[in-house]
């Protein structure tokens, strides 16, 4: 039975992954633990895996259909990952509280941003029909995407798909499928270092991945069928909802 | 290159998910051999970022444009080098 509401849980994260170009930790994360009394450390884990299936699973069918981007994906990829180890330098540093005021901020404003903006990215979902611009601004939001990935264990999705639609032209579909598609690596520079330290219960993992699998599949044959202002309309919820339990998180942590 | 990086994809998750499948399935008979079967899965899905990373970069050499190839191969350098030291500082 516990096996079963496990798939059920990452089935929903998959399929939430899958559309909106994020990694579906925002899902897994709290229920784990608030519903299946998982540690925070394991639960991360588990959602560092899950974000990989997710991407691998919905990654498949929109490489093979054109929908990805993958040299936006290798380029950017770089300095996410670069980020990455950079957020794992800077994590002893820099105060947690004072990194999620500062997160809360920045998904606020591009909540904002991507709810006034929708429909405006267009609705094209073929790679390379679009003129990329901006590589500089993408690139720099790479490097904090990949530093937030390190610091707070999350793909860094919510950052990069704003990022691309927004600051360098590509189209919202494109944006969220090379998003998918950068998102296995970002959160595998985390998992194997999770992994190795025996964080992950791999009786959890297990049912979790093959619902993931399932809802992410799901997903990927849904997206091109949704239009894309819809899609926009409902990340920009999403991220308001990651802003606030941040907000919420930093409020924890000051008391 | 797209139809074999969506190849490696394909194949890694469903291998990996498949494993993962089977240990749900020996875990719930209490079968002492699921954690090795759910771990084989785990480290099928880890390997499939490398292996794309691999592919991508072979096939933009291919396609004669190695500044992306050249990106693709540090970002799997540094992806590898993270998961060695992972295992390393495991095994100590």
């Amino acid at each position: 039975m516990t096996a079963l509401l496990l798939a059920l849980v990452g089935a929903a994260g998959g399929l939430f992954g899958a559309l909106m170009g994020v990694g579906g930790g925002l899902i897994v994360v709290p229920a784990l633990t608030q519903l299946f009394g998982v540690p925070f450390p394991q639960a991360v884990a588990v959602s560092l895996t899950v974000i990989i299936v997710n991407s691998a699973a919905s990654s498949a069918a929109y490489v093979e259909k054109g929908i990805t981007d993958v040299r936006v994906a290798v380029v950017l990829e770089l300095a996410t990952v670069g980020g990455a180890l950079l957020g794992s330098l800077l994590a002893a540093h820099v105060p947690p509280a004072m990194l999620l005021g500062l997160f809360t901020l920045v998904a606020w404003y591009t909540a904002w941003t991507t709810w006034r903006r929708r429909g405006q990215s267009g609705e094209g979902q073929t790679a390379g029909e679009h003129e990329v611009r901006s590589w500089g601004a993408g690139v720099a939001v790479g490097v904090v995407a990949g530093a937030v990935s390190g610091l707070i264990g999350v793909g860094g999705g919510f950052l990069m798909v704003p990022a691309m639609s927004l600051l360098m032209g590509m189209p919202f579909k494109v944006a969220a499928a090379t998003s998918n598609l950068m998102l296995s690596v970002t959160a595998a520079t985390s998992a194997y270092v999770y992994v190795a330290r025996g964080d992950l219960d791999l009786a959890v993992a297990a049912p979790t991945v093959v619902g993931v699998y399932l809802g992410a599949r799901l997903g990927s044959t849904l997206l091109p069928r949704i239009p894309a202002v819809r899609l926009q309309g409902a990340f920009a919820l999403v991220l308001a909802v990651i802003g606030s339990r941040m907000a919420l998180q930093a409020w924890r942590l000051l008391r | 290159m797209r139809t074999s990086v969506a190849l490696v994809l394909s194949l890694g998750s469903k291998v990996g998910v498949a494993a993962c499948a089977v240990a749900t399935a020996l875990y719930a008979l209490g079968w002492s051999w699921a954690p090795e079967v759910a771990l084989g899965g785990v480290l099928v899905l880890f390997a499939t970022p490398l292996v794309r990373l691999a592919v991508v970069a072979r096939g933009f050499l291919a396609e004669r444009r190695p500044r992306v190839a050249l990106a693709a191969l540090a970002v799997l350098a540094a992806l590898l080098a993270v998961a060695v030291r992972a295992a390393l500082r495991a095994a100590l």
